[in-house]
């Protein structure tokens, strides 16, 4: 379904980069990362025009055991991708990859690469520093983890780690990243407050905003309103839609109805491979492969 | 993995969902063979000059109405309930158009049933007459169109849906040989006009019922590929995508 173009027309951003990044690449506008995503002549295509990092033949072990098989998709700049797929199906352990979680824990291996555009790095890549790669790439987690600071701290923190120490900056920062969390206005007044007093989906969308200070380019969320109220989640999930404009967004999601409306882009993986890989659209209302179909309609079981 | 069985309205998880759907499906189905009555009965009753018989299809034009109702309601409440997607999602979709199209059916029938009345109560046969073959291997055409439409839903039939469509056009040169051959009638005598006119009308809405045939197949062929044949030439047709 998925087919790599090589196109004259390139996105100037993904130019830009590689003519400073990439001395040893072909120029630039020569095969520039591109996909189209074929369907057929009634159905409006949503070719990917920008890939923000390519995911090549990715595979991972838990010691012996290979936990992901032979991934490889296109995350799309500033759009939602969605993995799904029954527990236990690598998802998980896939969207890790992307800050290099599995490197807290002995005996794990990657293999195969994710290359983040513009500049090309591999971010499973030996001798790329983790600490480097995660603070390009936030996390948001299941359940809230704020800090035991104040609201204010946990957004600064990130900030404070990169060496900001201009008040007036943090405070802007800081407000700034609230606000795109959308969570200033509930907090404006209390930001010495401890994070703890807040609500659940408030200390959500703090993570969120503590992730967002740090200006990642790739947002990951693994299940991040599996622990909140259908209000709470409505609201992340709005959230969701606008950080689009900013970042790109890669969630993890158990919740089917939530992929179908957050997302771009969605993946389907079952024991540590892909199955399919399409829109949102598509894949909710026409999945090519019967796997798929038998998944979100809810036939597994 | 354990995956659902070859029946596309089975094997979800959900046991309330499967019932549901399966149910919407025999809605559908009774619904098609109260409608292929209609059909047959009310050209026989124009045939015939029974009036009994016309009444009986009149009578059971309200009957096909709620039925159209009540899918509805079913396919609504689906909708909100199961948020169905995929496969699921296109059947729900498909049952509430397939419904709206054996209704216009079942309309076109009741029309033809009205003629038939008069015809019973006075108004002149002739015309009716002149075109009984016509009228008779229509009626034949549009049931069995009708018939293997709603069947290919409920056995996921894609090539009978597929022959459905394709049988269309026959009933269309039907209808043109039989304008024809009225008009020919009309032309020698005159005196016959309010009837022929009927009549033509009658040929008409067979030919409707046709229309109406081949668009529940197509809902089907929308069912099983995700394909929207609409409007489009049968030979450009692209084929199904793989499952």
């Amino acid at each position: 379904m998925i087919e790599t173009t090589s196109t004259r027309g390139t996105p100037e951003s993904i130019l830009r980069n590689e003519e400073s990044a990439r001395p040893g690449q072909p120029p630039a506008g020569a095969a520039a990362p591109r996909l189209n995503i074929a369907v057929d002549d009634t159905r409006q295509t949503k070719a990917i025009t920008s890939v923000k990092a390519q995911v090549d033949n990715v595979n991972f072990y838990y010691g012996q055991n290979r936990a992901l098989k032979n991934l490889s998709i296109p995350i799309a700049d500033k759009q939602v991708t969605a993995l799904i797929g029954p527990s236990g199906c690598g998802k998980s352990t896939f969207l890790r990859c992307f800050n290099r979680m599995h490197d807290l824990q002995p005996d794990t291996r990657y293999e195969g690469s994710i290359t983040l555009h513009p500049d090309n790095i591999n971010l499973i890549g030996p001798g790329i520093d983790p600490i480097e790669v995660r603070m390009r790439i936030g996390m948001v987690f299941q359940k809230p983890n704020p800090f035991p600071k104040t609201i204010f701290e946990n957004v600064a923190y990130g900030l404070r780690l990169r060496g900001v120490r201009n008040r007036a900056t943090l405070a802007e920062e800081v407000e700034k990243a609230l606000r795109g969390a959308a969570l200033w206005d509930e907090v404006k007044d209390r930001l010495q407050d401890s994070a703890l007093a807040l609500s659940g989906g408030q200390m959500q969308r703090l993570c969120i905003a503590r992730a967002l200070a740090t200006t990642p380019e790739i947002l990951l969320f693994d299940e991040p309103t599996s622990a909140l109220d259908p209000i709470a989640t409505a609201k992340i999930e709005e959230l969701i839609s606008t950080l689009r404009d900013q970042v790109t967004v890669l969630i993890v999601t158990h919740n089917m109805q939530q992929a179908a409306r957050v997302s771009d882009y969605t993946a389907f993986m079952y024991l540590g491979e892909l199955i399919e890989f399409d829109e949102a659209a598509k894949i909710f209302t026409n999945p090519s492969k019967k796997a798929t179909e038998d998944y979100i309609t809810g036939r597994y079981g | 993995m354990n995956m659902g069985g070859s029946d596309p309205v089975e094997g979800h998880t959900a046991k309330a969902f499967d019932a549901a759907l399966s149910d919407l499906r025999l809605q559908i189905v009774s619904m098609g063979g109260l409608v292929i009555d209609q059909v047959s009965s009310a050209v026989r009753a124009l045939l015939d000059g029974d009036a009994g018989l016309a009444e009986l299809v009149r009578s059971r034009e309200a009957r096909i109405n709620e039925m159209e109702r009540s899918v509805d309601r079913e396919a609504f409440r689906l909708i909100a309930l199961h948020q169905p997607v995929a496969g699921d999602l296109r059947m729900v979709k498909a049952a509430s158009r397939i419904i709206v199209e054996l209704e216009r059916a079942g309309d076109e029938a009741k029309k033809i049933a009205k003629f038939a009345a008069r015809v019973a109560t006075g108004e002149p046969q002739g015309p009716v007459l002149a075109v009984a073959r016509f009228l008779r291997h229509m009626a034949e055409l549009t049931t069995s169109m009708l018939r293997d439409a709603v069947r290919s839903l409920d056995e996921s039939n894609e090539e009978m849906a597929r022959a459905v469509r394709a049988r269309d056009s026959e009933l269309d040169d039907e209808f043109a040989a039989a304008l024809r051959q009225i008009m020919t009638l009309a032309m020698q005598d005159a005196r016959f006009l309010g009837a022929t006119i009927d009549t033509v009308f009658a040929l008409k809405g067979l030919e409707r019922i046709g229309d109406h045939a081949k668009n529940i197949a197509e809902q089907v062929l929308f069912v099983s590929s995700g394909e929207d044949v609409r409007h489009k030439k049968k030979t450009v047709e692209a084929g199904t995508p793989e499952k």
